[in-house]
This record gives structure tokens, sequence and C-alpha cells, in this order.
């Protein structure tokens, strides 16, 4: 019979155990890794029609977040602002910028601007921005530092277990409704003070951010 | 990490980067073609194609599939915001406009909702006093209609497609071509209408044309009352109104005046509140019904009468002669008496002991004739109704004013004698639905030109020189008048999506008015009738969506002289006898109407509220026929229930086909057995078996205008069985609770013996506690703790906010089926088809359940005079879920306010809850019943998938759409929920105030509820509605014994008979039943005897 099988196959089984562990080990650490919001998400950068400049805007020229988007605080979507939001302006300042271009045709064809998503979350999934905004979640728990961006790219991997977290814990992000739209704020008190601050919030406010499918999914 | 920008490919797709379907990614031309399809007429079978076939196919398509790795790439999608903003929208709040649902000469006020200018659900108008907030199925199913992929989609002449320009052109020209002769040969055929700008311009239409004629013909007919009210007041445009308000007696002849007449909306509220009551001490209103076909009013009725229609006038008669004619008792009596004479003895003392209830409540009574009955009958009618005081109290004469109209009769007529030239149709379907003895298709085609003004492409259509596409009254301005007349305004939702023009527009245009557009005629006829307010009066109105501007009651009296003289020519028709000497009866179908929404899938798959029929109309007959023809029994669907199982092949009921033969017309249809008609007077539903529809509606039922000639009934009919078969597509096959306490009922008096006699029916008024020695807790404590009680289970605390319940209320529901279209639209359900449909896989969420009751103890006789017991189920949202339990992968789980969540994308289809739930409320998609069309169904992945962009915009983009292999059913509107809880959150902002206020949610069924028989809201609000009903003592918890703490509530029902009456129950025949089935040794004293089995009914 040992012609049948030569000596090296002796190894073999435990070749194969080991081969195959540390396949599947790497294969699952890669999904991991990999193919996770965390990683697929995070980063995503577009090139966008009017390569508009939210650090610009926020910072040298002083625009709130809700100058352009105005519906944010009174519905479930954060709206892109219309053409004629950005003509408000540059109907007089930088009236023929080629970069402008595509906002001056849409303004006059009445045609959209194609603008690029960087935010998706799933269709079967109901975020509003109305509920987190006017109960003291800043945009920058979810978006970032937009007033940083030059071109805005998706900050927070925006997973389930990611939303999880902060409905698990609300006093880590909870601050003062004034300071909401402030992307720069942070609590004074540092971490120990945000937290101290947030239960109070939590129950001055009676929030009771939902934990259960139906919170989210309809 | 940073990366580098990610720049992407080109904007312009030249094909599909990634693919939804293999299909989808070869995008052969046959795909193309196929995209837009979605329904078909016929089912189809799996045996096209072979399973060899099969897999060769696939095989090449994942071959393809995995050519370039198309699918991994990120899936990249834009934002397009508006250009400028629009007014008041805000992208992602729905916004609602108010407008109204035409249909005959009744205009329902309703608000719809929009999302981003595209309406995609109706509501009712709450403001409005009559109807307050209201609908219909069929007015809730108009969305769907509006987004009929078969819908006509542009004007032509011939089959050549003509543009808008040409349409005006040609209504110029003929103005032109008239106004020369002063209107000699043309000719306008069209459908009753409310509208105040319809009349303006047909007055002006027949001012400029003083020689042309303007027929009216509806295939539903209600003008007799009016003639009626004419002849016995001398006064021509007086038309009786009626009012259930003060109505504590109220006798229906041959009336569904709580589904099927005009104005049905407003009567079911006006009934409801007579009967809604919230303690034993409390009084309700009576009604009596005298009816040939078994209604929604007669399953209401706390009397009723199997009679048929012909002997109408003859039981008015013997009614009449029961009261106090007064001085014109001496006119009357001679020929009052030979008509009440063809009455049997039952019949009479019936009649006798009715009008002596009647009597002792003048005033406060009423008569209520139906709107098909002769004016023989409406006058009799009236007359009884003066005699008991009841004029201007609960029926009023008004005025209405409706110009000068010829009939159908009249046109046809002019077109033999050769005199009408140009023949405008103005919507109808006069080829399809003209009666019989004219043969209208004929007819037409000796008119030089038919233009005709439709909506669809339909038999009249075919007919016509051109056809002028009609828009949808949800993309049309116009106005209307409800049934009391006030004016309800009709807005337009969105632009015309094929360029269709309204009917006023057209009459503009014929007319020649400058100023032909919509808004500026609506906008002509309101300054003209309500004073000059200008634009901000205009814009109140559409604001608040109607003027209650009223019919003006006239005090015009009624003459018994002029009855007499009228009845004096009038024999009363004998009585239908034998199977060879039958009585036809005609009725206007429950779900596609007259035939107009036979293309509505929605209106095809709503069940007829009595029959439980779908997708088809069937010959339906009484038991008693059945067995003349020797059919009974074993073909019944009682039988199929009970005896046959050998009938029943994927749970459908397969009936005799027959034809009925009248005047030398015949039609032939599938045999229906219904209980509770008048024993040889066949009703034939109308509507159906249309030669020329969309794919929805062909193929569908048959035809029962072809023998149709004059009147809603007909003598002298015979039926003979054919031999075949065919397979109807039932939702109901059990017909009966056979003894169990689902559906509790009693008359007033027990109720008022012993207020508490709910509690003593069912299992649960002597199984182990439910819970425990927590019982006497109160409501708000026992929902938020769930106490164990008997249970084996820990139960979890609910902690959230509010606690969401739910109380339908038995005494008012009259099945109507609005709710179950509400739902549909809100919740974005599919249609299944005929064929899914008779495999038992509809997916509505709410059903109503009908049962009869005969009172006998085993059910095996079908019983001629049965109670109806209706009960709308749909989740009740179990504390204690059963389906929670058996979920492999928590699909199912409770949320903290005490729903019973359903997270569609953990489903993974097991079916294990549908099984475990004992209410059978949740619903499979047994296949991707949005994206499939429905005859091809069994070739999966084979068939073209997607679903018509058309129909894509009726979905409501609050609530996901369900795929295959999903597990379904109702949520409580959760969507709603969420969004009043956000509205409220957003309102509170740093303030603790996030308690949704009572009423602020009203879930889509309860919305669209005639009669407010829903309650949804808080229970941990002690003072919300809900709370208080659930704390009433007629509140019971369905199948409750099962500890399930369901949190929808039923409130059982009370009937109020009159001891007096010769068809006296002391209880109800349910209840009958249910004690019948107790076992003969009951030991428990304090409580009634239980059933032996309860549960598991569908």
């Amino acid at each position: 019979m040992s012609k049948v099988f030569p000596k090296w196959t002796n190894a073999l089984p435990l070749k194969i155990v080991v081969f195959v562990f540390v396949f599947v080990t790497t294969l699952l650490a890669g999904i991991t890794y990999y193919v996770t919001p965390k990683y697929v998400r995070v980063g995503y950068e577009p090139t966008q029609p009017v390569p508009y400049d939210h650090s610009f805007h926020v910072n040298e020229l002083g625009l709130d977040c809700r100058y352009c988007h105005d519906k944010v605080d009174q519905s479930d979507v954060a709206n892109i602002p219309a053409a004629d939001t950005c003509m408000k302006c540059h109907s007089m300042i930088k009236t023929d910028s080629p970069l402008l271009a595509p906002i001056r045709e849409s303004y006059a064809t009445g045609e959209p601007v194609a603008w690029e998503r960087v935010h998706e979350v799933p269709d079967y999934v109901y975020f509003s921005h109305q509920a987190h905004v006017n109960r003291g979640v800043s945009c920058v728990e979810c978006h970032g530092r937009v007033d940083e961006m030059e071109v805005v790219s998706h900050a927070e991997p925006m997973s389930m277990s990611w939303c999880l977290d902060c409905h698990r814990h609300p006093e880590e992000v909870l601050r003062p409704i004034d300071k909401v739209f402030d992307l720069d704020w942070e609590h004074p008190g540092g971490k120990q003070g945000q937290i101290k601050d947030g239960h109070m919030f939590v129950e001055e406010r009676n929030i009771t951010p939902p934990e259960s499918c139906t919170g989210c999914h309809r | 990490m940073k990366r580098a920008p990610y720049t992407h490919p080109e904007a312009e797709l030249s094909g599909p980067r990634y693919w939804r379907s293999l299909d989808d990614l070869s995008q052969s031309p046959e795909f193309l073609a196929q995209v837009e399809r979605e329904f078909g007429p016929e089912a189809s079978e799996m045996n096209e194609v072979d399973r060899r076939h099969f897999f060769k196919i696939m095989a090449a398509s994942f071959a393809i599939g995995g050519l370039g790795f198309a699918g991994c790439r990120r899936p990249e999608s834009h934002i397009l915001p508006h250009s400028k903003m629009p007014e008041h929208q805000i992208p992602g709040q729905a916004l609602y406009y108010a407008t109204g649902f035409p249909l005959r000469g009744e205009t329902l006020p309703l608000l719809v909702e929009t999302h981003t200018g595209r309406p995609t659900k109706i509501e009712g108008n709450d403001d409005h006093k009559g109807y307050k907030g209201g609908t219909t199925r069929k007015a809730q199913a108009a969305i769907l209609d509006l987004y009929d992929p078969d819908r006509a989609s542009a004007h032509t002449k011939g089959t050549a497609k003509i543009s808008n320009a040409d349409v005006n052109d040609l209504l110029a020209s003929l103005n032109k071509k008239y106004a020369a002769s002063n209107g000699k040969g043309v000719a306008i055929l069209a459908e009753s209408s409310s509208s105040p700008t319809r009349l303006r311009l047909k007055k002006a239409f027949l001012k400029a044309f003083p020689q042309a004629t303007w027929a009216e013909y509806d295939a539903i007919d209600a003008t007799n009352a009016g003639i009626a009210a004419a002849k016995v007041t001398g006064n021509d445009t007086l038309q009786p109104k009626y009012d259930l308000t003060k109505a504590s007696r109220i006798l229906a002849v041959d009336a569904d005046f709580l589904d099927e007449e005009q104005g049905a909306v407003q009567f079911s509220k006006q009934f409801a509140d007579g009967r809604r009551i919230r303690s034993s001490k409390e009084d309700m209103n009576r009604l009596y019904s005298v009816e040939s076909n078994f209604s929604l009013t007669g399953a209401m009725a706390d009397h009723r009468k199997r009679l048929a229609s012909s002997q109408m006038v003859s039981f008015l008669a013997a009614v009449a002669l029961e009261i106090n004619l007064g001085v014109e008792g001496n006119a009357l009596k001679p020929v009052l008496n030979p008509l009440a004479g063809k009455l049997d003895a039952a019949t009479k003392e019936w009649a006798a002991k009715c009008a002596e209830d009647l009597a002792s409540h003048k005033g406060e009574s009423l008569v209520f004739v139906g709107q098909h009955l002769s004016p023989e009958a409406h006058a009799l009618g009236l007359l009884v109704n003066e005699k008991l005081g009841n004029l201007k109290k609960t029926v009023s004469l008004v005025s209405v004013d409706n110009g000068k109209t010829a009939s159908i009769r009249d046109l046809a007529d002019s077109i033999k004698a050769g005199s009408v030239e140009s023949l405008v149709v103005l919507g109808g379907n006069p080829v399809y639905n003209a009666p019989a003895d004219l043969d209208f298709a004929e007819l037409i085609g000796k008119v030089g030109e038919v233009i005709r003004v439709g909506y669809y492409n339909d038999e009249t259509s075919e007919k016509a020189s051109y056809h002028i596409l009609q828009a949808h009254f949800l993309e049309s301005w116009g106005d209307g008048r409800t049934y009391g007349g006030d004016v309800v305004a009709q807005q337009p939702m969105i632009l015309p999506l094929f360029d269709g023009v309204s009917e006023i527009e057209v009459l503009a245009r014929l007319v020649g008015e400058a100023n032909s557009d919509g808004y500026s005629q609506v906008y002509a006829t309101f300054q003209s009738d309500n004073g000059n307010g200008g634009k901000r009066a205009f814009e109140a109105y559409l604001n608040t969506g109607f003027v209650e501007a009223g019919y003006k009651t006239s005090n015009s009296n009624v003459s018994g002289l002029e009855l007499a003289d009228l009845l004096k020519g009038f024999t009363a028709p004998a009585a239908p006898t034998s199977k060879d000497n039958l009585e036809v009866r005609f009725l206007n179908d429950a779900t596609v109407d007259d035939g107009r929404y036979i293309n509505n899938g929605w209106l095809q798959e709503c069940p007829d509220p009595m029959t439980k029929l779908t997708w088809d109309n069937a010959i339906i007959i009484s038991p008693a026929l059945a067995k003349d023809l020797d059919i009974v029994a074993a073909d019944s669907a009682i039988q199929v229930a009970r005896k046959n199982p050998n009938k029943v092949r994927d749970g459908a009921q397969f009936a005799k086909v027959a034809t009925i033969t009248v005047d030398g017309r015949e039609v032939t249809g599938a045999i229906h057995i219904q209980p509770g008609l008048d024993s040889y007077t066949v009703v034939l539903p109308l509507g159906y078996g249309r030669t020329k529809t969309g794919r929805v509606g062909s193929a569908s039922g048959f035809s029962a205008y072809a023998i149709r000639s004059a009147s809603a009934f007909l003598a002298n009919a015979s039926l003979a069985l054919t031999g075949q078969e065919y397979q109807l597509a039932e939702t109901q096959e059990h017909w009966s609770m056979e003894g169990r306490a689902i559906v509790r009922e009693t008359n007033l008096d027990d109720y008022q013996k012993d207020p508490t006699w709910v509690d003593h029916m069912g299992m649960e008024s002597h199984s182990p506690a439910i819970y425990g020695a927590d019982a006497d807790m109160p409501t708000q404590q026992k929902i938020t703790e769930t106490p164990r009680g008997g249970s084996m289970y820990e139960h979890p605390d609910l902690t959230g906010v509010h606690q969401w319940g739910m109380s339908i209320d038995l005494n008012v529901c009259t099945g109507c089926n609005s709710c179950v279209i509400a739902c549909q639209s809100e919740n974005n359900i599919p249609i299944v088809g005929r064929d899914q449909v008779r495999r038992g896989r509809e997916m509505h969420w709410i059903r109503l359940d009908r049962y009869f009751s005969s009172g006998s103890k085993d059910n095996t006789e079908i019983p001629e005079d049965p109670q109806v017991s209706l009960q709308p189920i749909a989740c009740m949202q179990c504390e204690t879920a059963p389906c929670e339990t058996v979920c492999p992968v928590n699909a199912t789980v409770h949320d903290e306010e005490g729903l019973n969540a359903m997270a569609y994308n953990r489903c993974i289809g097991t079916r294990y809850c549908a099984n475990n739930c004992p209410y059978k409320v949740r619903r499979f998609n047994f296949f991707d019943y949005q994206q499939r069309q429905l005859d091809k169904l069994y070739m999966g992945p084979l068939a073209p998938k997607g679903m018509p962009e058309l129909v894509q915009m009726a979905q409501n983009p609050d609530v996901s759409v369900r795929m295959r292999g999903v597990m379904e059913k109702c949520t409580f509107c959760v969507q709603r929920i969420n969004q009043a809880k956000i509205a409220q959150q957003a309102k509170a902002g740093d303030s603790d105030d996030v308690r949704v206020k009572d009423g602020t949610i009203k879930v889509a069924c309860e919305q669209s509820c005639p009669t407010d028989a829903i309650v949804f809201g808080d229970l941990k609000d002690p003072k919300s509605r809900v709370s208080e009903l659930r704390e009433n003592e007629r509140t019971y918890s369905l199948l409750g014994y099962l500890n399930t703490r369901p949190r929808t509530t039923f409130m059982a029902r009370v009937r109020n008979p009159n001891p007096a009456m010769p068809d006296y129950h002391d209880m109800p025949l349910s209840k009958k039943e249910y004690k019948a089935k107790a076992p003969k040794a009951a030991k428990h004293d304090s409580h009634d005897s239980h059933s032996d089995s309860e549960g598991g009914h569908h």
C-alpha cells in the first residue's frame, strides 16, 4: 500500500488543517476589515459637478449650515440646495466663473444639477434629520467636520451598529440646542463634562432613542 | 485614513453598469419591450419552460454575468435638487391638498397626500361636517387609476395620434360649424355630474346651440326619485334628500344606503352616530330592511325581509295602508289596496308591525327608497314620509337645478331619425353599458362623426372617429357638489401625465369660451355663484376644499291625490315564483362599479363585501333556487367549507356555469350561492365582461349589460346549467362561526339586563385568569408591566413613552372594505392576481370576515334568512405575541411601545410566525408580486422584472416595498406613528414634551372609515379615546383565552330588534348557535356556557 501513498502524505492532514485554519482566519479577518462600512464607506470622496468648498463658505464667509440646507430642521431629509439658493449670491459675485457654469445652466434651464450622493443609507432605513438636530444632536456626529472639508468626504461608517452605539449612549453626544450647528464646539469640561451634562439633557428632554426595529425600519 | 478622491466614469449611460437582474443586464429587445408589462390577463404555468431549458438559460446568463465584474462597483447615485425651489415644498415631507372625488351626482371631499408633486394617498377631508373624513373603497383606489399603465396615453383620430392643438382645432371647427346651424345636428352624451362649472357650461352650450341635444346617461341610474318628486309636488327641480341624524326608526326599501346609494358615506356616519352606544343606558336606532339582494345595509339591519324588487311598490303600499293617511286616505285606499293585496300574509304582517313602529316615532322615522326603484315606489315613499311627519326632518325636498336634459332613449330616437351628424360622448362608455335593446354599438355607427372624450381606450373609443384623452380628476381643475349640495373644489395634484384635457375644458372650447383652461372656468363659476369675493375668497375655498352652499330646501308638500293618479295606471307585477319565472336584479358592482374600475387591480382584488368574490362576477342565486336546480349542497361554498373537501382544490370554489335568458337575450356565467336573497331573484353584478380594456380587466367575468334592457330589474328570466365548471376566486371559504364567540352579539334588551354579558362569552370566561392576581390592575399599568398571570413566560416591561392600541366597534362597522383599500394604498401592498387568490395568497393586511348565522346547531343546511356578522381583522399587535417566540432570526420582535415589529430585512421566510398566528393575519410574499408580471410568476427569473415607472409613482415613499420570500403584516401604520413622534420631538426641542397628543395619528384604516368604527391611540394616556373605549363594558379580546393580550380589542355588537315583529329573535342567531354548541352539562353557573373549540378561522 505504501506505493499508493508516498511518505510525504503522512503530514498532509496536518498541513491541510493548518492551511484551512489560516485561510479561513485570514478570510474572516479580511471580510471584517475590508467589506464593512468602516472601510468601504469612510473616506468616499466623489468629484462633484461643482467643486463647492464647504470650509471656505463656512470659515471665510461665515455661512450657517442652514443657509443652504434650510429644511434640515423641518424635514426628515436635509435638502441639497436648489440652484436658486446658490444664485442668491452668485448672481452678483463670480457671475462668470466657469466652475459655476452648471449652476447657472440649471437656473436658466430648470434642469437639476446632478450632485454626487456621498452619504446614503439603504432604502429600508428611515433616518430623520429633524428628529436629531432639534433635540441636540449636532451635524458633526454623523458628517464629521464638514466645516473643514474642501471636498466633502464620508466621515463615519453609518453602519447599524454605529447608529445603535449612539442610541444606547445618547449622553455622549447631546449638546445644548444652540450649539447643534456649531461644528467646532466641544464641551468645555471635556469628555467627563460632556457625559455629565449629557445625562442631564437626557433627563430634561426626555430623550428615549429607539433601540428596536420600528425606530428606523418601516 | 485618507484616500485619493474617487472619480466616477462619465455620467451618460451607454448601458447599465450594474444591473438588478440578468434580464436587465442582457438588455435584450424582448426584455425592454416587456419591462412595461406587469399584469397579464390569465394565470400561467411553469409547464411552458422545461427544466433542461431553464438550466441552459441560467448557465448562459451567469456566464455573461461573470464578465468584467460589473456588479462590484459602488452604486453611484445622484441627488437632483430643484432648479428653483417650489413654494411650500419641503423635500421629504408630504404636502396635502384638498380636492374632490366625483362619481355621478356626488363629489366626495378629499385631502390628497402628495410627495414632491406626486399624489400617493387619498384621504377624506376631515373638516367637512357631513362626511367627516370618510371615504369609499372606490375613492381610495382612484390613485391607482391615475397611474394605470394601460390608460389612454394620446389623443387619436382613428389609430393616428393627434396633438393637443389638433384637438383644439377640432373643437373650434365644431363650434364654428354648428353656430351657423343653431346646433342642429350636434348632440352630447354625457354622464350625470354634480359640477357647477359643468352645469354652467351645459347651459351655455344649450344657449349657443338651441337645437342641439344634451343627453345624459348613467348605467347606474338615480333619476327616478326626482321624477317621483316632480309628479307629487308639481315642481320638477325637486329631489328628496335623506338625513339620518335624527332618524331613530329607519326602513330601507331595497336601499343599500350604507354602501351603494349616493351619499353613502354621509349616511354611514349618521347611522353609526345613532348606534354608537357607550353604555347600556343609551338608546340606539333601529333599522328595518326589505331587499332582494343581500346588501351591507341588510347585514346591519335589525330586521330584514327578503322580497323581490318588483314587489317593493306593493310593500310600500302595505306600509302606507297601516298609517294614518288623513283626508287623502279616501282617494288613496282604493289604489293602494289592490297593490298591497299582491303580498303574502307573512309579508303583510311584517309590513304592518314595521309601520306601527315607524308611526310611533313620528318625525324621527324614515322610509328610505332605493335609487333604482320605480317612480311609483319613490312617490309612495315620499307620501309615507310626509304622513309620518318626517318631511324637513329626516327627508327634505331640495331644489336641484340640472338644466335641460334628454335621455339616452331620446338621443337614440334622434340618431335613428338621422338628425345627429356629430356626437360628442363625454366620458361614460355607452357602447358597453347602454340598454341592450338600443343596440348602441350599431346605432353609433350611423352618426357621421363621433368624438369621444374618455380616460381609457375602450369599447366606445373603438367606434369613435376621435378619441380625446380625458385627464384624471387628480390632474385637472374642476368642482362638484356633495350629497347635501356643498360645493367641493377639485384641484389638480400634478400636471396631466399624458396631456389629457378635462371634461369642462372640452366643453369650454366647444362653446367658444375665451379662457378655456380649467382653472379659469372653475374660478369664473365660483365668482358668479359665490359673489365676487375675488382671489382671496377663491383661495380660502381651495384651502378648506369646499364651501357650505347646500341645496335649497323647498316647502312643497306631497300631494296624495297626484300619487293616487300616478298609481292608478300602475299594475303591480307578479312576484317571481319558480326557476322558469325568475326576476333578475342588476347591481352596481361593489368594486368595479359600472365597469369603469375594471382595470384597477386594487378594486379587482378587493373582495365583494358580501360574496367575498374577487376578480369575477357571478350569477348570484338563493339556496332555494339552487335546490330547484339540483345544484344544492355539493357545490355551494358553504358545503365546500364543510362537507366536500374533494371540491376544494387550491382553496377555491368550483362553481357550476349557467346561462340566464331574458327576452331572448342570454348571458353565461358562474353560479354563486348566496343565502339571504329573495328565493327567485337572481342577482347579476354589472361592470364585468369588458371586451376592450387594459391587462388587469380583460377576461374578467361576464357582462350583465348584454341582457339588461330597461330598468334595474327584469321579470320572466330563466336559468339553465351548461354542465361546465368555473373556478371562482374567493377570499373567505368559511361562512360560519359554528358557535364560537368570535363576533360577540346580543340584543339591546339583554344588554340592558346584563351589561357585562360580553365577559361571559368565550373560553376566557372560565379559563385560568389571564392577569392572575393582577386582574384589577388599571389598564395603563397592565399594558406597561404585562403581568405574568398564569403564563409560563416572563413578560417584558414595555417602557415606551406611548403604548399603542386600537379599538374596533363592531356595532357600527358596516363592512364596507374602505379600510382594505386605504391600507393597500398606504402600505404598498401588492395585488397577486386571480390565480394566487384562488390559492389563498392575497396580501391584504386588513380583511373583513363575514359570517352567516342561522341559529341552528350544526349549520348543515344553507340558511335562507341568516344574520350576518362582519369583523375587520388585522394584526392584533399581541403583547405576548405567539409569532415572536417561533421566529428563528428575531425578524419579528416587540418594540418599546407595544408594536409587534416586522423587520423585513431580517426575515428569511420560514413562515413559522404565520403558522403560529391564531388570527391568521400574516401575509407571505410567495413571489415577487411587486416586480413580476402576474401571469408569469411561475417562470421565476426567466420572466421580465421591474415595476412600470407609472406604478412606481403610486408607491408610498415612507414604507418599504417588500420582496419575495418576506413575511409582512399590519404594522399599525408605523410610518405614521414615527412621523407624528418625530414632528412632536422637533416641536419639543429642549423640553420634555414628547408625548404625541391623542388624535394626532390617524392610521390609514381609521382615517378612511366612514363610520369611525376604528379608533387608534395611546393606551398609556388614560384620557385618550382608545383608553376610554378599552374600559367600555362591551370591549373584549378576540381569542383572549390564548393569553395573547392583543392590543386591538373589539367592542361587541348590539342588535336592536323589535319584539313585536314576526321575525323577532330573543337573541342574535350567532349567540343562539353559540349556546346550542354548549355541552349539555354546563357546570359554570356564573358564566354562559362555552364553545368546545375556538380559533383557527379564516
